[in-house]
């Protein structure tokens, strides 16, 4: 039975190509690949920034380093969308530390997917996603601590005393389950 | 910070692309990155791995001025049909990686191409499950999953044409990821031809074994015309 596609597969292929293209100044290109990947990188942006105006000129941030940088991006280095969205964050981390201040709530910031854990128990994942059997196993053997502190850290961009205040717990205490799921994480994934 | 201790350079590596390495520390990181190889190859790795960590990300639309002050900042002239596809899209996020697809097919050929035949299997409560659409002169299918229910363990949905006065003829297995595409064989593009609508079973991992439903029905599309 044919199976429609290998979707992870032909979407890399096709942020990759889009990507050559860019390198070769198609705008074009970034207008398909702004098309494909923006609301993702939207979303990562505004859940760290957690204010609409930073999140959008973070977006433009990113596509402008997209644009500027594709060319040096080969399939060798990964996956584009680790690449792509690696960029965003990292930008959102730096206003993060440009912007002093409170945050607030953007209107629509992005919260947990309506795509639930019982359907990700069963292996659906978004096509952006890598289908990581290596990682699923190792995620699964670290504390729901150490795992809320990773989402908190990566999806939330908290910083370790964030994480502390938002969790209840003393710092050192934050610090040192991070340090131990990473670890965890690295034995497991070299395995 | 020049530490050669492998373990040193993976954790600090993994508290970089988690992202909390902070402050002057993760500035003098990035510089670092640059220089050695090794930090940037462990990064890379990290970035790969911990991406799983978005899974429960919900895309979000961006507005369509963004694009437009993108374009603006590169200098890049925004055509009238750019323009257009900038506000469609602002309506129609559900679609955007059909339309990313679509563009894939384009390029590949180096020509137009568009739909034309589309398809939206909906739920009773009208909630978009997928959205198909055939490109009749390259014989490829694009599938894109927009609401997609829980999966019973162990299953696929499958997607079949309904060929007037004939038997079901499998289109696949639908994907549990957002978007993808396939070439149809002369058989599926003829049932397509001859259908008026597509059907979903629900059928064992894979596939039905027998090629034919064996499984409930439990959505059907109706295939129109490509406007």
């Amino acid at each position: 039975m044919n199976t429609v596609a290998e979707s992870p597969t032909e979407f890399d292929e096709l942020l990759q190509g889009l990507l050559g293209r860019c390198a070769a100044a198609d705008s074009n290109a970034l207008q398909r690949l702004y098309e494909l990947v923006s609301p993702i990188l939207f979303a990562s942006v505004s859940r760290i920034l957690r204010r609409r105006a930073l999140a959008e000129e973070a977006l433009q941030d990113v596509f402008i380093s997209i644009w500027q940088q594709a060319g040096q991006f080969t399939a060798a280095r990964g996956r584009p969308m680790a690449w792509m969205m690696s960029i965003a964050r990292y930008r959102a981390i730096d206003l993060l530390r440009r912007e002093r201040y409170a945050p607030t709530l953007v209107a629509e910031l992005p919260e947990r997917s309506s795509i639930d854990a019982e359907s990700e128990s069963q292996g659906q994942t978004a096509a952006w996603l890598p289908t990581s059997e290596l990682m699923e196993p190792c995620l699964a053997l670290l504390s729901d601590m150490q795992a809320r502190c990773l989402e908190l850290a990566f999806i939330d961009g908290s910083s370790h005393e964030d994480i502390a205040r938002l969790m209840g717990s003393p710092l050192g205490t934050v610090k040192s389950w991070i340090r131990r799921a990473l670890r965890s994480l690295r034995q497991c994934l070299e395995r | 910070m020049k530490p050669d201790n492998h373990e040193i350079i993976d954790a600090l590596s993994s508290e970089y692309v988690l992202g909390t390495l902070r402050g002057p520390a993760r500035r003098r990181f990035e510089r670092w990155r640059t220089s050695v190889a090794l930090v940037d190859q462990r990064c890379r790795f990290w970035e790969e791995r911990l991406m799983r960590l978005a899974i429960r990300l919900a895309p979000l639309q961006p507005p369509a001025h963004v694009w437009i002050a993108i374009q603006r900042r590169l200098n890049l002239t925004p055509s009238r049909r750019a323009l257009h596809r900038t506000r469609s899209f602002a309506l129609a996020a559900s679609v955007l990686l059909v339309v990313g697809l679509t563009a894939l097919l384009y390029w590949r050929g180096h020509q137009t191409i568009r739909a034309t035949v589309v398809a939206t299997i909906s739920a009773k409560a009208g909630e978009h499950i997928w959205e198909l659409e055939v490109f009749g002169n390259t014989q490829r299918l694009v599938v894109h999953a927009v609401h997609l229910p829980a999966r019973p363990a162990g299953r696929d949905y499958e997607l079949w044409a309904l060929p007037k006065g004939g038997s079901p003829v499998s289109l696949g297995v639908l994907p549990a990821t957002d978007a993808s595409s396939r070439t149809l064989s002369a058989m599926q593009k003829q049932a397509l031809a001859n259908s008026s609508e597509v059907a979903v079973t629900v059928e064992p991992h894979g596939g039905s074994p027998t090629g034919q439903p064996t499984g409930d029905v439990l959505y059907v599309a109706r295939l129109r015309a490509a406007s």
